[in-house]
């Protein structure tokens, strides 16, 4: 391969391949700590559910999920449920993820929530 | 001639059960928990690492459990997380396995190995003293509880303490605080009083991750003093027999 192919192909990759491996640390961070509550498929049907007197979000609710802002869903998984005026049975996370682990977790509830959008490039803020 | 061989067959079956009557704590610990249990350490510090756990790691038990309690356990064995060590294998989400409320909605459900008893091997009485002791050695984690003591004046009465600890921080959603009542996926914590020592909930508590880097309960950010009230309220609670709801 030649060298300029070659430095193409990085670059293609580098575009293409790091968003993947982010959301699939996204997901796999869903799937073990979310979904206890928010459920396997994110449909806020999770294994706890029956116990609580609040029911989690179901993060595949469009018309829900299209009034919160990214900074809104950024902010309950850091610091909470109370954080956005919302339940204490959603526990602050600042402390098991780091920011960005945060950020690429909103990216993956956008995707459960809100792909015709993602598709669209509707701006999250 | 038969008979005789027979035997010897038989013998060589029974025999390594008969020589474990002798054996030390650790020996036991090694030859038959190692196997499933970390007896070492350190705690998975990868989601992948900790989805391979079969069961609770104990490389830190001396600081964490009460002999007496320990001693108890291992003669009769019964689960004490109501999804398991690890959920991710035992919660299943197909749609035709979702249990369906009262409001028509559809919720996970646990699945398969949880659903019986608790297998797990059953020791003698000598045997789980001997093993109890080789557990309580264990004890990597001492500066983690250092300096951490409860402080019993901080008491509070059982309703109190439920609304600081359901209310408050919610962790019903997780844990349940008598038979039936809360969350599946946390260990049940009407046992816990019994179970753990004193320093160790208190430290746990306020921050899970130092004890075990991945784990699913997040840090609350319990202020001190109701860390105190709501180890109280544990140890009370504890106290209270829950064997007739059982």
């Amino acid at each position: 391969m030649n060298p300029i192919k070659f430095l193409f192909t990085v670059a293609a990759l580098m575009f293409v391949a790091s968003p993947a491996v982010h959301a699939e640390e996204a997901y796999l961070n869903y799937k073990t700590y979310c979904m206890q509550c928010h459920g396997m498929h994110g449909k806020g049907d999770g294994v706890n559910v029956p116990a609580m007197n609040i029911l989690p979000r179901d993060h595949s609710d469009n018309k829900y999920m299209m009034k919160r802002t990214n900074t809104d869903i950024y902010k309950a998984i850091k610091f909470g449920g109370p954080a956005i005026n919302k339940s204490v049975r959603m526990p602050p996370w600042g402390d098991t993820f780091t920011d960005q682990e945060i950020t690429e977790l909103v990216g993956h509830i956008r995707s459960l929530c809100c792909e015709k959008e993602l598709v669209r490039g509707v701006n999250f803020k | 001639m038969k008979r005789f061989l027979l035997f010897i067959v038989f013998a060589a079956f029974v025999s390594p059960a008969l020589v474990s009557a002798g054996e030390s704590g650790a020996e036991i610990l090694k030859a038959r928990c190692a196997s499933c249990h970390d007896l070492k350490g350190p705690a998975p510090a990868t989601i992948r690492q900790l989805w391979k756990r079969d069961a609770p790691d104990l490389f830190y038990a001396g600081n964490k459990f009460r002999r007496e309690w320990l001693v108890a356990w291992l003669q009769k064995p019964v689960r004490i997380r109501p999804a398991g060590v690890n959920y991710l294998r035992t919660i299943n989400s197909t749609p035709t396995h979702q249990e369906k409320t009262k409001k028509g909605r559809k919720y996970d459900v646990l699945w398969g190995a949880v659903l019986k008893p608790l297998k797990h091997v059953t020791l003698s009485k000598q045997d789980a003293g001997a093993v109890a002791d080789a557990l309580m050695d264990l004890k990597p984690h001492t500066a983690l509880v250092a300096g951490v003591t409860l402080d019993t004046s901080k008491k509070v009465s059982l309703d109190a303490g439920e609304v600081i600890f359901d209310k408050v921080y919610g962790c019903t959603s997780c844990h349940q605080i008598e038979p039936g009542y809360g969350g599946y996926t946390g260990a049940e914590l009407y046992t816990a009083g019994k179970r753990l020592q004193p320093a160790f909930m208190l430290s746990y508590i306020k921050r899970p991750k130092n004890w075990d880097p991945k784990i699913w309960m997040p840090n609350l950010h319990v202020s001190p003093d109701d860390l105190q009230k709501i180890t109280n309220y544990l140890i009370l609670l504890s106290k209270e027999d829950f064997s007739e709801s059982n």
